[in-house]
């Protein structure tokens, strides 16, 4: 009796001092993986991107369906194929309250293309600025980007880049750089615990934002947390618990929990992923494109996205998802068709059906589990081996080498939804992510005339008739480009999930 | 246990950190799976920049070089920049540990007190219906897997009841200037009590969740080493004395059986430091753990490293910590 009393007076303590729902004002995001550096130049990873952009802005950046829109730039435009010129609004401040101009810009990128910009070390992100050779300052306001050669997508690939200060820079020095913030952002930083989370609060002296993106002006909260929290369910669990208002990476077998509770709702968005199946084209069965045909009709993919995604994905039949440049729209689609199917194998000399192994890694083994289970019918026995991502990686992007496999179920992301991002490198003979081993000289020369084409309609062309051919050729099964699914608190409001995955709180208010 | 042997006992450590060097370095570079590529992730990128990276994350050089170059700056306790945070990887380590050794600590002062009452009580009841029950419970505890109890636990007492925190180390108000980086322990030394009652409040799902399978193991063993040593001699010799039941228990059963208990909760407390990946995911807890498994995810060579020797030194430290307390519980042992 003592001890159960005892236990009720605990918890009852416990209770009285939990910290109960956040204050008005301050939002918290439940977050799957903490930043690894402050610092924008020096990091190669997403996550740390999405904090990040919350304190610093970039030259442009996107609005939630995916245009890109000005931001610390009013306005821009090429020049000549390899020069591009903005305009800087006027009046933007860093969070010291020190002015931003032009020679900001130029330092920024310089730190992020130069080799050795950074106290001797090269900025990992500079090979997403590709050819990007220099910056001309022209006034306080306005500057030119250089480029080595023509790259159309310098406007799509700028807002993966944040502005630092040069004076802040050189003051604390590059190493400081991975915790000492002081950006042109929304929020500045408060704290960062490492591991725990990343604690912000409103800049006062916000220039406002993106003309583009209503509402503009100081953001809405005054205190915003990426709490750190990796797993999955205890994601969920703190979401329902109310101690979070949005979460990122819901998976699609919790969206019934979180629709369940009266407190949270489940908000989708268009992903930019597109999940296939790599087929070896080099030996095996599937360099014969027959068998690869056979299996692409021998799945019911609609059926498997209703019943392990919840519906929550876009079938796609060629590599880019539905949403990006370029996308060819009147790409025919494989249908379910076990006769089809089973005719195309007897062809291909295997009348009694075929044994085959599907390579996955953990997280996507229900959805390979599945696949195999569809296309069973047709005579596709398939054995489904689990294995580690990065290890079925170096067996199957092989640059041309020998694949050591059959069939990998894997995906490639896309966050600025034009071609070159994915379809080289997943295409392009020997390219680094080519995982089925295919190789075409004529979709080669379409992917590099598209890569340097600065008009539009030409360029769209191009990949629409690239798509095409792999369309036909099939080298892997495409499947589908997943939604993005957060878990939001119906007490936050203003926030709209975006493709890119980012999580942009300026918007963001909570009731 | 004289200077000399202490000095003896010590200078084994070298060896053992020699060897462990060897075999995490061949590991490394037996795993497949390529940094450079991991790191550039879904990218059109060209074979030039590709291979600047490479050169500026040191993975351009000849295994046995980079061997050479790792030995050489890890006696000057330079583990080198980690490939993802970009910084030295002790400073990142550094950051991470406090947080693995207070969760270790409070998780085993857990298992040690509910391990040692319920043991002695088991083994004084032996047969008993509270016996059974003890050791059943007990199996239990070694058996349930800690992501499966540690989601129970936050549905419980986070999501239905709201008792405690799901996950995080401790919230945004209770920010206490660090002293041993300990947060229970440095709230108490600022005097700082909402402090540290949110920090109790944050610490004790996780601390049960590792705890548990530890106090069944150190329950077993406290309850086999009192049933031996009650048969012994020297407890009917007590007795007959005259002594009082809880003298003869406590002062002469106890202190002598709790020699294995000290040696398992001491390799116990290796374990803790190292193995708490799980319950640090779980729970979000900003530990080394979850760092350490995150960067074998990635290859994060640099910081595999430099763990792994952490844990390497962290166990047989921790061995020989048992071994000198052995001859504290008894003097008979000679080192």
């Amino acid at each position: 009796m003592n001890f159960t009393r005892n236990i009720m007076v605990l918890g009852i303590a416990l209770a009285l001092t939990a910290p109960g729902v956040p204050q008005a004002s301050e939002l918290r995001v439940g977050f799957s993986a903490d930043a690894l550096t402050l610092d924008p130049a020096n990091h190669r990873n997403r996550e740390t991107e999405t904090i990040i952009r919350n304190m610093f802005d970039g030259i442009v950046t996107r609005d939630a369906d995916m245009n890109v829109v000005s931001q610390l730039a009013e306005s821009w435009t090429a020049i000549d194929p390899t020069t591009y010129e903005f305009k800087l609004r006027s009046g933007i401040t860093f969070h010291n309250g020190s002015a931003m101009t032009a020679d900001d810009i130029k330092f920024s990128i310089d730190r992020l293309t130069q080799e050795n910009a950074m106290g001797g070390q090269t900025s990992p992100r500079q090979s997403l600025l590709g050819p990007v050779s220099g910056v001309e300052v022209i006034d306080d306001l306005t500057f030119r980007i250089l480029l080595a050669s023509p790259w159309p997508i310098l406007p799509a690939m700028l807002p993966f880049q944040e502005m630092v200060s040069k004076a802040h820079v050189e003051a604390v020095g590059d190493a400081a750089m991975a915790d000492s913030v002081n950006g042109t952002g929304p929020f500045k930083l408060v704290e960062w615990r490492k591991g725990q989370s990343v604690i912000m609060e409103r800049y006062d002296g916000y220039y406002g934002g993106s003309t583009d993106i209503e509402p503009v002006g100081n953001a809405c909260v005054e205190r915003a947390i990426f709490q750190v929290i990796p797993e999955n369910a205890s994601r969920v669990a703190a979401l329902l618990a109310g101690e979070v208002h949005i979460i990122d990476k819901l998976p699609s077998h919790m969206i019934a929990q979180v629709e369940a509770n009266p407190d949270t709702k489940v908000m989708a968005v268009n992903g930019t992923r597109t999940t296939f199946m790599a087929m070896n084209n080099q030996s095996g069965p599937f360099s014969d494109i027959r068998v690869r045909h056979a299996m692409a009709h021998a799945l019911d993919r609609q059926l498997i996205v209703d019943k392990i995604l919840n519906g929550n994905a876009s079938l796609t039949n060629g590599i880019l998802s539905p949403d990006a440049f370029g996308k060819n729209e009147n790409l025919p689609a494989y249908e379910y068709d076990v006769a089809k199917a089973k005719a195309l194998l007897t062809e291909a000399g295997y009348p009694d059906g075929i044994d085959v192994t599907l390579d996955v890694d953990g997280a996507n083994k229900e959805i390979a589990e599945a696949i195999a289970a569809v296309a069973a019918e047709a005579g596709f026995r398939i054995g489904v081996v689990v294995g580690e991502a990065s290890t079925l990686s170096s067996r199957f992007r092989t640059k041309g080498e020998p694949i050591d496999g059959q069939m990998w179920l894997t995906s490639w992301g896309n966050g600025s939804l034009d071609p070159v991002g994915i379809f080289v490198p997943t295409h392009r003979s020997n390219d680094r992510g080519n995982s089925s081993g295919y190789a075409n000289p004529e979709l080669d020369a379409l992917l590099d005339a598209a890569n340097i084409e600065t008009d539009r309609a030409k360029r769209a062309k191009l990949y629409s008739d690239a798509e095409a051919i792999v369309n036909r050729d099939l080298p892997k099964i495409y499947l589908w480009v997943a939604q993005g699914l957060k878990g939001v608190s119906t007490k936050e409001a203003g926030w709209r999930p975006s493709s890119d995955r980012r999580i942009n709180l300026h918007d963001a208010c909570v009731n | 246990m004289s200077f000399g042997s202490f000095i003896e006992r010590l200078a084994h450590l070298l060896p053992v950190l020699f060897g462990i060097s060897v075999i995490v370095f061949v590991m490394t570079l037996l795993t497949p799976g390529d940094p450079v590529q991991i790191m550039l992730g879904d990218q059109h990128v060209t074979d030039e920049l590709e291979q600047a990276l490479r050169r500026d994350m040191g993975l351009d050089l000849p295994p046995q070089e980079r061997f050479l170059k790792f030995l050489g700056n890890a006696i000057q306790g330079n583990f080198g920049l980690s490939f993802y945070h970009r910084q030295p990887v002790v400073d990142v380590i550094a950051s991470r540990l406090p947080a693995t050794i207070e969760l270790s600590l409070v998780a085993l002062l857990f298992a040690l007190a509910v391990a040692i009452p319920l043991g002695v009580f088991a083994a004084v009841k032996k047969n008993s219906i509270l016996d059974r029950i003890a050791t059943v419970t007990s199996l239990f505890g070694v058996s349930l897997p800690g992501f499966w109890f540690g989601i129970l636990l936050i549905l419980f007492f986070a999501v239905n009841l709201r008792w405690l925190p799901v996950s995080g180390r401790a919230g945004f108000t209770s920010e206490v200037e660090p002293i041993t980086h300990l947060l229970l322990l440095d709230s108490l030394l600022r005097g700082r009590l909402d402090a540290f009652w949110d920090a109790l409040r944050h610490i004790i799902l996780p601390a049960i969740t590792l705890g548990l399978p530890v106090a069944s193991i150190l329950m077993r063993v406290t309850r086999a080493s009192m049933l031996d040593v009650l048969d012994r001699d020297y407890i009917t010799f007590a007795q007959a004395k005259g002594l009082t039941k809880t003298q003869v228990l406590f002062k002469h059963a106890l202190k002598n059986a709790l020699i294995p208990t000290v040696t398992v909760a001491a390799l116990q407390t290796g374990a803790l430091l190292g193995g708490n990946m799980v319950v640090e995911t779980v729970f979000g807890w900003p530990g080394l753990g979850r760092l350490v498994v995150e960067s074998i995810f990635v290859r994060n060579y640099p910081l595999i490293q430099a763990a792994v020797m952490l844990y390497a030194f962290t166990y047989v430290t921790l061995n020989f910590i048992a071994d000198i307390l052995y001859t504290i519980l008894n003097p008979k042992v000679r080192l």
